[in-house]
């Protein structure tokens, strides 16, 4: 088992959902890493965040999901050594932002880091775990292009029953509606909903459905989307946040929208995609295998 | 990092890691089949091995205990060496079982649920796949395994009230759970058979459809649970995944019925013609999976009688290994012993001193 001497500590690179993350460098191999501290001080021992990650992380070995090393005990941390990663997502976004107008990324990057998305994405569904929290600061990326899914510390791995899980998961801006209505029942769709949301980001510069409370998130989605009704989402409503006297609004052109905030060429395939990966039924939402087979990516998997 | 215990013969059939077609893939992707699955053998040489070298350690504290009292008696002398022996490979396993048995009927006291209790049986029994029981008393890991458990398998309960049920205190809960962490090798996820039991139990209604009743499958089912945890015991769950251990759990549990279903689930050749032409035409309409069902019957049986060949160690046992890890860590105590008894027969108030010896060492 590795030491903590065999680490250097480098900068700080941010804050996890339960710890903090420092650039570090192998003295040994010359290798740099993350180090994810975890405190020790609860008098609980091993925090369960901890150990939830731990145990997912060491299941899933895909390049498309960021490694974790080793696990390291101090008298009073926890270190956990993660693959280092150049940047993430909403840095990368951030550091396109020319004055005050977000530019998105070339449609062929798009396209790249949305297939690896959905790689990492249809590894960890195939392994019966959850991501629930997947937004471009959880998505990691390096020179070479390469992007990883990372910060499992609110992921779970699912099985039966299904149903007990936490309403307080994803944060508010990739969100599915579903989830937002107070399901509790939710399962792999949750992830194909954020999905759908960064892909829009990364298209326009911009979050689809920028938020700043439950009510106003959902009316961002109806606003765009549509609003639901039990004829195409049997069962809405009998969802706890459910408001049946909510104004209702005719689907928008969303190929037409995000075609105003981009110079790249909205094709239609593209926009089918997005409207698989929108659905705002969770049960008519694409899973990943099946947006992976999309004919928006037909170049990756037709050779 | 890497421990012996990673190179398992299981893990030199390496899978490539990149198509993935089968759930027998998946499983073969997870840690439980990488790191937690071995040949017989194998077991075998890292028990003996984590023995030997806790005995030669116990040995070497020996002599040094020698070499420090000097003003031992020849018949002082004696009574260690023939008390302070070193357990066997054998008693390491007896103590090890004793325990995880407790764990199970401990989380039944506590009500916790049964993925729990398995997980906390795995952890336990692995744990003593990379640690001696003269260098870790199984006492100090049980609840440290049990509520490490509860943390994996997301069942929330406080390590305060936690504590209070199981009558002892957070820092004797807390106090090796790195050390656990650290031996599972950070592997904390498990497949458990009931899963696959739920799974065939639905099988075996949709194949056999109107040929089985239903009240009485409730009934097999109940059974078969029970029978998992007896096979969480034993060394089956290192050989066979858990679907071959549930399927060698429904043969032990009706062989007919399960013979039956094998037949007309993988096409299982049987003597009687009638039943042949029945069986493979049914299993080619019902299933496109291509299954040698004669070798897996024999992968079946052979689990079968892993899991018939439980050890259910007896108390005495787990006394009287108890009691000689106590004077392998204590040398001293056998003189005390000694010295007690002396003193006692002097007296000639003669308490049966094992019974009285062993009592202390309650486990």
């Amino acid at each position: 088992m590795a030491s903590s001497s065999q680490f250097k500590q480098l900068e700080k690179l941010g804050n996890g959902t339960y710890a903090t993350v420092y650039k570090g460098l192998n003295k040994t191999t010359g290798v740099y890493v993350a180090l994810k501290e975890v405190k020790l001080d609860s008098e609980e021992g091993t925090p369960s965040t901890a150990v939830r990650e731990i145990s997912l992380m060491k299941e899933l070995k895909h390049e498309n999901i960021v490694r974790l090393y080793d696990v390291i005990h101090t008298e009073n941390k926890l270190t956990l050594v993660f693959e280092f990663m150049d940047n993430d997502l909403k840095k990368y976004m951030d550091s396109r932002i020319v004055g005050n107008t977000p530019y998105g990324f070339e449609m062929s990057l798009v396209k790249y880091f949305e297939w690896q998305l959905l790689q990492g994405v249809a590894f960890c569904h195939e392994n019966r775990i959850l991501h629930r929290d997947l937004k471009p600061q959880n998505l990691l990326i390096n020179n070479k292009g390469q992007l990883k899914l990372g910060d499992f510390g609110l992921a779970r791995a699912f099985g039966i029953p299904v149903n007990t899980f936490s309403s307080e998961v994803v944060t508010l801006w990739y969100r599915a509606p579903d989830v937002l209505m107070g399901s509790r029942t939710y399962s792999t769709s949750i992830d194909i909903w954020s999905c759908g949301c960064i892909l829009a980001e990364m298209i326009t510069g911009r979050p689809l459905f920028p938020g700043t409370n439950d009510e106003e998130q959902l009316k961002l989605i109806f606003e765009t989307m549509g609003t639901s009704s039990e004829r195409t989402w049997p069962g809405i409503s009998n969802l706890p946040k459910y408001n049946a006297q909510q104004p209702q609004h005719l689907p928008k052109d969303l190929g037409a929208l995000l075609q105003t905030q981009t110079r790249e060429k909205m094709d239609l395939a593209l926009v089918d995609l997005l409207y698989g990966l929108l659905q705002l039924n969770p049960d008519r939402r694409l899973s990943a295998k099946q947006a992976l087979n999309h004919p928006w990516f037909a170049e990756y998997y037709q050779h | 990092m890497t421990t012996s215990i990673n190179e398992t013969a299981a893990q030199k059939t390496a899978v490539p890691s990149s198509i993935r077609i089968t759930d027998d893939d998946l499983y073969r992707h997870s840690t439980q089949y990488r790191i937690w699955s071995f040949t017989p053998e194998r077991l075998t040489q890292i028990r003996t091995e984590i023995n030997a070298r806790a005995g030669a350690k116990v040995e070497e504290e020996l002599k040094n205990f020698f070499a420090s009292h000097l003003d031992l008696s020849p018949e002082e002398k004696e009574a260690v060496k023939s008390k302070a022996v070193p357990v066997t490979t054998h008693e390491e396993l007896l103590l090890v079982n004793y325990f995880a048995r407790m764990i199970l009927s401990f989380a039944g006291k506590m009500n916790l649920p049964t993925e729990v209790a398995a997980t906390a049986v795995a952890f336990f029994r692995r744990f003593f796949l990379s640690n001696s029981i003269l260098d870790f008393p199984p006492k100090e890991v049980f609840h440290t395994s049990l509520f490490f458990a509860c943390k994996t398998e997301n069942y929330f309960i406080g390590v305060e009230s936690f504590a209070k049920k199981a009558k002892t205190t957070t820092e004797a809960i807390l106090k090796h759970e790195f050390k656990l962490l650290e031996s599972l090798n950070f592997t904390l996820m498990n497949h458990h058979p009931y899963k696959a039991l739920h799974g065939f139990f639905l099988d075996i209604q949709n194949v056999l459809s109107s040929r089985v009743d239903m009240s009485y499958m409730g009934q097999v089912y109940t059974n078969c649970k029970r029978s998992i945890s007896d096979a969480l015991l034993t060394d089956a769950v290192y050989f066979y995944t858990p679907p071959q251990i549930t399927l060698a759990i429904l043969l032990m549990e009706d062989e007919a019925l399960m013979m039956r279903y094998m037949q007309l689930k993988f096409g299982l050749q049987v003597e009687d013609e009638e039943a042949k032409v029945q069986s493979t035409q049914d299993a080619d309409s019902q299933s496109p999976i291509t299954i040698n069902a004669a070798k897996l019957l024999e992968v079946i049986k052979s689990c079968k009688s892993v899991i018939e060949n439980k050890i259910i160690p007896a108390k005495d046992d787990a006394v009287k290994i108890t009691a000689k890890m106590h004077y392998c860590q204590k040398p001293m105590a056998v003189v005390q012993r000694m010295k007690r008894q002396r003193e006692a027969s002097s007296t000639a108030a003669t308490p049966l001193p094992g019974e009285a010896d062993a009592k202390k060492q309650k486990t």
